[in-house]
């Protein structure tokens, strides 16, 4: 009787148990089955490349199409990805190769906490702190000295306001910095002591060990953590709010107000108080969620292979 | 003379490392300063015991939004904390034969990065609009579906570091599985799935985005979770954007305390974790 009853509760706790963990299953899917639901009538009426095109986003009109804001994503993604990925490394090498015992942890600490600060601290400082600076100070003098460059300078046309996707990016590219510090981190670690002494061996500098042995060891793993920051920059949201502007326009150069997906879900959301209106903006969700959830997944894949190895 | 040009580029190459270290200390010095620097002068017993003025009068508080963030906070973390430990029970114990539990796990890990406000979208659809109304349930379900994923995987990770060999002892003993998972390996691994806990805690705490539009902003007191509930981040969110140097403010004082919480709080988690796993 007893050893019976004890079979029946861990069935009981068994099924408890399983049952959450197909919650996260449950979740996905229903994620993206809501999304698309909800984006069935905006698809209809606009299609794919009819929304994704499109530069329009007229309420009243009713008329509604993507290309300003998926423009503003990528160009805020990709820009700060571009400044952050470098510092990272820089920081993930200091931290493993340099950096005496007693200040590794500490570093490692303070770059960790970076990704603790809410967003929304972010994006408060961005708009008080950050943004009245850029506008004042660093953009000007980017104009002159960059702006003055042929082809380069393009990206810095306009009147420096300090609320426009240089800032935003800046902010982005802080953010999304101990993502890819911490997994380098960890890839450079896992490289064997036997190859960077070999090395060291037959004369190497500390420098050509990391240039020519570390990281071409932990090349997935690094490409994974990039992957993973870029997944989370494409989806921040509050600190990109406050210092973007939410301006419905292709941008020409990055002195410029935009909007993401992001920026004009947080906006709109509330306001929108027709249904197409409505649809549309879970079909811009629906794009986002997507293509996170891809990036995130090829950077998944990279950390498991770069595990494995 | 060769040798020395490659010393010398080696040295310029690390002092570049030195410097990026550099940069993100910067970076988050600056944005501490400035957070404590803007909002020490704003905090005070009004913060916290006064109902909002209307907008342009001097004085008044947060006390709503205090409120109501620590009751959407507590529902979140009695929602998701559960669901995630014995989602992460099952992956590391009964399940951790099949490749379901691995095609989970890695599942698990996206959903962590999924942005939050695809959440509160999520549960606008599927919770606000069929009630008509914004609701603190709404907002406290959207972070507590945040919270599941990380809750779970350092559940598993916690319970496999637990040596199979003393889950045997227990068996031995003729104790049925539920018991030993339980009595014995939670036993083992609390301090681990605690550390888990405080550090989804001290990340939701911080979440404006997935709030908007489904607890949405209160401007008066409550304690009425199916009604729309103020919380903090949504209210910084608004007072920031405000044109009142009122608002801005408590805007600041409002930050100040949440950035607090979540150092704390993180720094706590991470203390917990060294400890543990020193020995």
């Amino acid at each position: 009787m007893q050893k019976q009853r004890g079979k029946f509760k861990d069935l009981i706790f068994l099924s408890i148990t399983a049952v959450s963990a197909f919650a996260v299953i449950a979740i996905s899917i229903g994620i993206f089955l809501v999304l698309f639901k909800e984006s069935l009538p905006s698809m209809n009426k606009f299609g794919f490349e009819g929304f994704i095109f499109s530069t329009e986003w007229d309420p009243v009109q009713e008329i509604f199409g993507a290309a300003p804001a998926l423009i503003g994503t990528l160009i805020t993604s990709f820009f700060s990805l571009i400044l952050a990925t470098p510092i990272a490394i820089g920081i993930a090498i200091f931290i493993t190769e340099i950096a005496p015992n007693f200040l590794k942890g500490i570093i490692g600490t303070a770059i960790e906490l970076l990704a603790a600060i809410p967003s929304i601290i972010y994006g408060m400082w961005g708009l008080f702190t950050l943004a009245p600076i850029m506008s004042n100070d660093i953009e000007p003098f980017l104009q002159s000295t960059i702006g003055k460059l042929p082809l380069l300078g393009k990206l810095f046309e306009g009147t420096p306001l300090g609320v426009d996707l240089f800032t935003a990016s800046i902010i982005l590219s802080i953010m999304i910095i101990p993502f890819t510090a911490s997994i380098a981190r960890d890839s450079f670690n896992l490289t064997p002591s036997v190859l960077k002494e070999s090395a060291y061996a037959i004369g190497a500098t500390k420098w050509e060990v990391v240039k020519d042995i570390v990281l071409p060891y932990s090349k997935l793993g690094v490409l994974g953590g990039i992957g993973l920051s870029l997944g989370r920059a494409l989806g921040e949201t509050m600190a990109v709010a406050f210092v973007l502007g939410n301006l419905n326009q292709i941008p020409k150069s990055l002195l410029d107000a935009a909007s993401t997906v992001t920026v004009k879900l947080a906006n709109e959301f509330t306001e929108a108080d027709k249904d197409i209106y409505l649809s549309s903006l879970y079909y811009l969700a629906l794009l986002l969620f997507l293509m996170s959830f891809t990036i995130l997944a090829l950077a998944k894949i990279f950390l498991l292979k770069a595990e494995r190895k | 003379m060769i040798l020395n040009k490659r010393k010398i580029i080696s040295s310029i190459a690390l002092f570049i490392c030195f410097l990026t270290a550099c940069w993100g200390i910067f970076w988050l010095s600056f944005i501490l300063v400035d957070v404590i620097r803007h909002g020490i002068s704003s905090i005070n017993l009004n913060l916290f015991l006064k109902d909002p003025a209307p907008p342009g009068e001097e004085g008044g508080g947060l006390r709503n939004a205090f409120v109501g963030h620590l009751l959407i906070t507590l529902f979140a973390t009695l929602i998701g904390v559960p669901i995630g430990v014995l989602g992460g029970t099952f992956l590391a114990e009964y399940g951790r034969k099949y490749n379901f539990s691995k095609i989970i796990s890695t599942l698990a890990d996206i959903m962590v990065s999924v942005p939050a406000i695809i959440i509160g979208a999520f549960i606008y659809a599927i919770i606000v609009k069929p009630f008509g109304h914004f609701s603190g349930w709404a907002g406290a379900i959207a972070l507590g579906i945040i919270m599941i994923p990380t809750v779970l995987r350092t559940t598993e990770n916690m319970l496999s570091l637990i040596p199979w060999t003393l889950r045997e002892a227990a068996f031995a003993l003729g104790a049925p599985y539920y018991k030993v998972i339980i009595q014995v390996v939670y036993r083992g691994a609390a301090t681990g799935i605690l550390t888990g806990i405080i550090l989804a805690i001290a990340r939701v705490t911080g979440e404006a985005a997935p709030l908007l539009f489904t607890a949405f902003n209160n401007n008066y007191f409550s304690l009425n979770m199916s009604e729309p509930i103020a919380s903090l981040t949504v209210t910084i969110f608004q007072y920031a954007m405000g044109p009142y140097e009122e608002w801005h403010a408590q805007a600041w004082g409002a930050a100040l305390i949440i950035t607090l919480f979540i150092l704390f709080t993180t720094i706590t988690g991470r203390l917990l974790i060294k400890r543990k796993y020193k020995e």
